[in-house]
């Protein structure tokens, strides 16, 4: 990366990746932007808003008059919002894909990586995302390839991300996903890579979880759990944290009733819930079969 | 040249230190000897009695005192603690150049222009030997530090070695008459004592100053013609060996140096030489602007030069000797001679690591000055000022502990100075482009920053930032977004000592010491006369740190202490309680106790810790003035009233603090008006009215008492008082009594005596005491005043007052903190203290969130700048908006036609799957198709529902989940097992599962616990989760599957066993059934605790039926166990003891303990050895054949009967 002036937003976009999306928002009062970075700033907020749940806000305050990124993360609020706009949201999405003047967007490319990754349709978010050209673009190319169980692609798209900028949080992000997927050795430098923003950066549930996660793949449950219970204590209604915490109390012997019903309340829709749920369908059907 | 002390005089001639003392003489051209106190910086005395210039000065080895010779041909012997000459030695006939002690006999050895040496005995004040043989001025001699030679030098081109162990056999054996006399002779005819022994030639002008190595048989010498020439000499002669070529002008004096292989020089070309004593080569050379070097000094114990020039003088070190070190954690990593070493503070232990580089000796200060240790990665960077400043970085192998000699490559690089910035990341600081590179551990550059201002040296400041010290600040700075994140106004700092939360910083300059939040937020400022050498912060917050002479204490407030004084200068590298760990300069750890005593009492009080304050008081651990006036001044009398014993400091301590009580007795003790007095004022403001009543009745001040009465309305007293005031005579005080009291007759009294009759006479008629009034009026005859018309009169009675008793309300005085459970030791007034504590600190969070804002305006400011020049560019961008509409799509085209979409690979669950033929697994991968199949296969499992909750216990705790990408969906990481630090990457291991054995072995306790209580259905309960859990155990071994199965048989005994049990318990009217179902259950493999407790149980069923000789056989049984319950063993005794008078049985029972036998799990009939039976295939009970095909009772999983091919829970089996 040159060494160019201070970037305005980078404080912004770090809280945004690292998950402090409240510090996100209540930082974003940024004197003199140019109007690029202004809109930058106004859909990293909008985008935190999302991670905060809070859709309809976005709905809202997003008017068609808004920049083509904006319009993009308005449309990832009105698809996560509600499972009856998908159909539309997506359709709508198809189209500005194809409008030539805006189908490059960056922002849109990512909200349409974001969306398909929801579809589970891996080929057309790549088809949208692979090129990259933003770090978040590349990350979430990382990630793709990670729920691809191709962690080989991943490792090259890392590479990239490296070569533009080896210290940029998403790209030492991307690393501890991979780390994680990946396994064995790498755990540990995982878990390295999220001490060192827990050491740099305020504590936010994501690290906290990323931490967690570690230690539970080494085995340490105990620190896990004091983890997890310090991220829960920070925010109560975090669906990682309370998923985690159920895994992790399952291996401490300890009752997971609680979180999971917690979770459930809250997230039906998180993958726990959701693999708890096929679990017990899968369960009666192999009874069935082999009763 | 490291310059420690500098001062401007006159001339300086001489020049001598202090062998202990950091002391320093220099004798000037102007006749006057200066005595300087270089450390302090302070001239400690000064001498002025000779006459003209004074050459030479030196301080005696252990006595007080210092010799002096000058050019009034005058050796004068001075004692520095009288401040006064002690004698005069005369006999030069010239101008004295040196003089000097011997270290041992009581001589000195001086040089003169009258061409001779001279020894003198300055305990005879006596000459005692004259070394002629020079002939011409002779510019210096000296004696050899262990030998009996002296060396001299003169103008006559030749230094000179005189041997003068006669002189010293005549003084060692003095009482040798015969000896004397022949001496004498000698003496008489000249003087043999000395001779000399060695005439060195060789310099061709006039030489300066010669002198003797310290230990080793060399010379070297000085001269005019500008060369330095090193001389060797033996037993029988000496030569010249080398000489040195560099000065330009007359060699003034050189010198050996005391502790390193070096020669230094000074010359009148203005220029200090350095060079190597054994490549003899120049090292280095300091030169001065205008000032002609004339003397050097050599400090015979430490690392310290001093030279005098035209203008004054300097002291100087040649090399920095503070050893390189950084603290990570518990360790200590430092640098001595040539090797990093590590020293683990909790367990002492130092260890050799690796050898590093050893700096080549072509110039001086090259070693290690700064590490920085990364400890993740185990890389140590080294910095040094070689190459005008350089790194090397070194890897420490994990395994390399005292191995080798052998110097690791290490990688190498320039730059100011370098340090870690994040685990694997350090910066390097190029001071001439003023930049900052950021390099990784294979030393390759990642990024460069430009430095917001002219920066000279780089610090630690945390992960990813950076503390730059510019000329009059230092900034913290951001290496990722490049900006600055704090400022703060300071000057040179030398080091940088972080607490141990990163949340407290100290700068460490010369000579002070600047305390600052992380954000460099000014705390406090410490000045020091005494140069500052290191620091640390202990657990509390507070820094201690070291000048040159003292370990001293600073608090977050920035008071300051001594804690302790220093012999030698050491570098705090970490404070463990009340252990400092120091590096002394030879690179020695020594740990040193220190008494924190005085700083954490200072501290509690400071945090309002009262409670720790008072326990310190108690055990009284500290006193003294310093502490009283500190207490005093910060606003703590009350505490300092515990140190003071004198009464009238006690008095005002307590006056100040409003402890009345104290006060009062200290008033008492002391008894002064005045402070009865003061104690009177305080009492009546608190309005402790007894106090106050005290205070005026010691002061006998009896108006005011009976004001006082009066208003407390205490009317006995005040009618006392009349009295008294009658008795002294107090006529006013009387009056103002009475009318107090209301008293008119008394009043009229005390009126017509006091001989004011008109006035007694209005009163009474006034008050109509018409008696009093006529006889009043009678005695005043004519002159009786008239009354008042138009008035009507009233009876003046004083109020009564609102409080009669006791004291007033009382003042909010804050005492209660350690009067009452100091001086009585109740201890139940801590809360209060807490709670004020906590008040407090809710204070001091509002003000650093003030400072923050300030901080947060300040960046604000800084964004706005560069916000500016961001908009600048921003107007180029809108130009060439329009110019390219085509390309994007283009992209858009080729990027989908070219990008061909990976399949996706297999999910980790999958691969579980495919590797293994364990049930858990397959269950954990979610698979519970393939794992209820090869449960059934395996232990003929058919029911599953009792498994349910564990198979989903074990799936869910497969995979972890980690939010990525914002709003993406997560991603869900699968657990492995066995994890380990050299697991390999991409190599799946098994799924990590929820259960395990260990879990198992708890749960048996928790059964057996239940067992033993009575509680059968909890017990039964634990036991049947293990039986379901087994099936979903993995082990790794093939000893713990023996145990696993072992764990089965177990739990299935008990389970049989308890499951028997309950059902006897349902069959109340059953007695038959009921004795052999206890029968039975003694027959189940129980812990021997739970089988007598069986057996009790049948006895007691079975005895009650009247089946007293089954009764017996239970009791034989539990004898046989040896109870170690004394009433189960009586128990059984008795009941064998009824039984073998009638051994019959009541009652048939099925049962028959001598033929062996199983229970079936369905019926509990037993089964006897020879009859058929069947089992379960998964728990192995035994059941009667016509239960064929039913699932087992007793683990509720298994169809009995049914083919199997046995437990398999270990990859160990399978392989």
């Amino acid at each position: 990366m040159a060494a160019g002036g201070p970037d305005p937003l980078f404080g912004l976009r770090n809280s945004f990746y690292l998950g402090a999306y409240q510090a996100a928002i209540n930082n974003s009062d940024i004197p003199s932007l140019s109007t690029d970075d202004a809109v930058e700033r106004d859909s990293i907020v909008y985008r935190s808003y999302i991670a905060l749940g809070s859709y309809q806000l976005v709905i809202n305050e997003i008017d068609s008059s808004a920049a083509t990124p904006l319009q993009a993360v308005k449309l990832l609020a009105l698809y996560l919002s509600n499972p009856n706009n998908k159909e539309m949201t997506i359709s709508s999405l198809q189209e500005w894909l194809g409008d030539p003047a805006i189908g490059n967007n960056p922002i849109l490319r990512l909200v349409a990586g974001i969306i398909f990754m929801h579809e589970q349709d891996y080929n057309e978010a790549l088809k949208h995302t692979n090129a990259g050209g933003t770090m978040d673009l590349h990350a979430l190319n990382v990630q793709i390839f990670l729920k691809m169980h191709r962690s080989d692609y991943a490792e090259k798209q890392l590479r990239i991300m490296q070569q533009i900028d080896e210290d940029h949080t998403l790209t030492q992000l991307a690393n501890a996903w991979l780390n994680l997927a990946v396994g064995g050795s790498k755990i540990q430098e995982a878990y390295l890579i999220f001490q060192d923003f827990s050491e740099k950066y305020q504590m936010t549930s994501l690290i906290l979880n990323g931490k967690a996660v570690c230690c539970m793949h080494m085995g340490t449950f105990d620190e896990a759990e004091s983890l997890l219970l310090e991220a829960l204590n920070k925010d109560a209604k975090d669906p990682e944290t309370l998923a985690n915490l159920v895994v992790c109390s399952l291996h401490l012997g300890k009752p997971s009733s609680r979180y999971l019903s917690q979770l459930t309340l809250s997230h039906p829709d998180h993958i726990l819930v959701k693999r708890a749920k096929s679990a017990e369908e899968s369960f009666d059907r192999a009874v069935q079969t082999n009763a | 040249m490291l310059t420690k002390f500098e001062t401007k005089s006159n001339r300086v001639k001489g020049l001598s230190f202090h062998s202990k003392r950091p002391w320093i003489l220099a004798s000037l051209h102007s006749g006057v000897i200066q005595l300087w106190d270089y450390r302090m910086g302070t001239l400690v005395d000064r001498f002025d009695e000779h006459d003209g210039p004074v050459r030479g000065v030196h301080f005696h080895k252990s006595q007080p005192l210092f010799v002096s010779g000058g050019d009034d041909y005058k050796i004068k012997v001075w004692n520095y603690k009288l401040h006064r000459c002690l004698f005069t030695l005369l006999g030069h006939l010239d101008y004295i150049r040196t003089v000097q002690f011997h270290h041992e006999y009581p001589w000195i050895v001086s040089a003169s222009d009258d061409q001779t040496i001279r020894i003198w005995n300055w305990q005879s004040r006596t000459c005692i030997s004259v070394l002629t043989g020079h002939n011409h001025y002779v510019m210096c001699a000296s004696f050899h530090p262990k030998e009996d030679l002296i060396v001299s030098a003169s103008l006559d081109q030749t230094v000179r070695v005189w041997d003068i162990g006669a002189l010293r056999k005549k003084t060692v054996s003095p009482a040798d008459d015969i000896l004397r006399l022949s001496q004498m002779n000698t003496d008489f005819f000249g003087g043999v004592d000395a001779v000399v022994k060695y005439v060195l030639e060789g310099h061709d002008r006039g030489v300066n100053w010669a002198s003797f190595h310290p230990t080793l048989p060399l010379i070297v010498s000085g001269a005019d013609d500008r060369q330095v020439k090193i001389w060797r000499m033996n037993d029988t002669k000496a030569w010249e060996v080398d000489t040195l070529r560099g000065h330009t002008n007359n060699v003034s004096c050189v010198l050996f140096h005391a502790r390193q292989d070096i020669i230094v020089s000074n010359s009148e070309d203005k220029s200090i030489r350095i060079w190597d004593a054994t490549k003899r080569t120049s090292l280095q050379a300091f030169r001065r602007e205008h000032d002609r070097l004339w003397i050097l000094s050599v400090h015979p114990e430490i690392n310290l030069l001093a030279a005098g020039h035209d203008n004054g003088m300097i002291v100087f070190k040649l090399e920095r000797e503070r050893p390189a070190f950084s603290v990570s954690g518990d360790s200590l990593f430092y640098v001595k001679d040539r090797f990093l070493r590590v020293y683990e503070y909790s367990i002492q232990k130092d260890t050799q690591l690796i050898p590093i580089r050893r700096p080549g000796s072509n110039s001086l200060n090259q070693g290690p000055r700064t590490l920085s240790y990364s400890p993740t990665e185990n890389a140590v960077l080294v910095c040094s000022d070689m190459d005008g400043g350089s790194y090397e970085l070194y890897i420490v192998p994990k395994d390399s502990h005292g191995r080798g000699d052998t110097v690791q490559e290490a990688k190498r690089g320039s730059g100011g100075s370098a340090l870690f910035v994040a685990r694997n990341r350090f910066a390097v600081l190029e001071r001439s482009s003023n930049q900052v590179s950021v390099k990784n551990l294979k030393n390759e550059i990642v990024k460069k920053s430009i430095l917001p201002l002219a920066v000279d040296a780089i610090f630690y400041a945390g992960t990813g930032n950076l503390l730059c010290r510019a000329e009059d600040r230092v900034v913290l700075f951001d290496l990722q977004q490049r900006i600055v994140l704090g400022d703060l106004q300071t000057s040179s700092v030398r080091y940088v000592v972080w607490s141990q939360d990163m949340e407290s910083v100290a700068l460490l300059s010369k000579h002070s010491i600047v305390i600052a939040d992380k954000k460099l937020a000014h705390r406090c400022t410490l000045r020091e006369t005494i140069r500052v050498k290191s620091g640390a912060w202990d657990d509390n917050g507070v820094f201690i740190y070291t000048t040159l002479t003292h370990i001293k204490y600073c608090l977050p407030n920035g008071d300051s202490g001594i804690i302790k004084t220093l012999d030698l200068p050491m570098y705090i590298t970490k404070i463990y309680g009340s252990t400092i760990f120091c590096l002394d300069r030879d690179g020695k750890i020594r740990p040193i106790i220190i008494n924190s005593t005085e700083y954490v009492f200072k501290l509690s009080l400071q945090r309002k810790r009262y409670d720790q304050v008072m326990s310190m008081i108690r055990n009284s651990e500290l006193c003294g003035q310093a502490m009283i006036a500190y207490l005093q001044q910060k606003g703590f009398p009350q505490v300092a009233l515990y140190f003071v014993k004198d009464e009238r400091t006690r008095f005002n301590l307590a006056l100040e603090s409003g402890n009345i009580e104290k006060a009062l007795e200290s008033a008492k003790k002391i008894d002064e008006k005045d402070h009865w007095y003061r104690l009177g004022v305080e009492a009546l403001r608190q309005g402790n009215a007894g106090i106050v009543e005290y205070a005026y009745q010691r002061t006998k001040n009896f108006s005011r008492l009976s004001f006082h009465y009066l208003i407390t309305g205490n009317l006995d007293k005040l009618s006392k008082m009349v009295k008294i005031a009658e008795v002294k005579n107090d006529v006013m005080g009387q009056f103002h009594d009475s009318l107090y009291i209301g008293d008119v007759g008394e009043r009229v009294k005390i009126l017509e005596n006091a001989g004011h009759l008109p006035l007694a006479y209005l009163t009474a008629s006034a008050h109509g005491l018409h008696d009093t009034a006529e006889r009043l009026a009678a005695e005043l005859g004519e002159n009786v005043p008239s009354l008042p018309q138009g008035r009507k009169a009233s009876l003046l009675i004083p109020p009564s007052p609102v409080l009669c008793a006791g004291d007033w309300p009382l003042l909010m005085i804050s005492k209660g903190i350690f009067e009452g459970s100091l001086d009585e030791t109740v201890r139940d007034a801590h809360e209060d203290y807490e709670e004020a504590a906590v008040a407090d600190w809710g204070e001091a969070l509002d003000i650093g969130e003030v400072e923050n804002l300030q901080n947060g305006d300040i960046s604000m400011v800084l964004e706005e700048e560069n916000m500016e020049e961001e908009n600048e560019e921003g107007g180029w961008d809108l130009e060439d908006l329009d110019l390219p509409p085509e390309t994007p799509k283009t992209a858009a085209t080729a990027r989908s036609s070219v990008f061909v979409t990976p399949t996706p690979g297999m999910p980790v669950s999958q691969i579980w799957v495919q590797k293994s033929s364990l049930a858990a697994e397959h269950a954990a991968a979610g698979n519970f198709d393939t794992a209820m199949r090869l449960l059934s296969r395996q232990l003929g499992i058919r029911n599953f529902s009792p498994l349910k909750s564990l198979f989903h216990d074990i799936h869910m705790g497969s995979h972890t989940y980690l939010r990525a990408f914002s709003s993406a969906p997560v991603i869900s990481v699968a657990v492995e097992r066995g994890w380990s630090e050299s697991a390999s990457p991409n190599v799946r291991g098994p799924p990590a599962l929820v259960f395990n054995f260990s879990q198992l072995e708890n749960k048996l306790k928790v059964g057996y616990k239940a067992t033993t209580a009575g509680k059968f259905s909890e017990a039964l309960g634990q036991f049947l989760a293990i039986l379901c859990t087994i099936p979903l155990i993995v082990v790794e071994t093939r000893r713990e599957v023996d145990e696993v199965k072992e764990l089965i048989i177990i739990v299935k005994e008990y389970v049989l066993g308890l499951q028997m049990e309950l059902k006897r318990r349902e069959l109340k009217d059953n007695p038959v059934r009921q004795q052999e179902l206890a029968a039975y259950f003694t027959h189940c493999k129980l812990q021997t605790p739970h089988l007598r407790l069986a057996l009790l149980n049948a006895m007691t069923v079975c005895y009650k039926a009247q089946n007293l000789s089954t009764a017996a056989t239970f009791a034989r049984r539990l004898l046989e166990t040896n109870p170690t319950a004394e009433n189960q063993e009586k128990l059984a005794r008795q009941i064998l003891h009824v039984a073998e008078k009638n051994m019959k049985d009541a009652i048939d029972l099925n049962y028959d303990f001598r033929n062996p036998f199983v229970v079936c799990g369905a019926t509990y009939v037993p089964i006897y050895r020879g009859q058929k039976d069947i089992t379960c295939p998964y728990c192995s009970s035994h059941f009667v054949p016509s239960q064929q095909g039913q699932l087992c009772t007793v683990c509720n999983l298994a169809e009995l009967g049914s083919d199997a091919s046995g437990l398999l829970c270990s990859p160990t089996q399978i392989r």
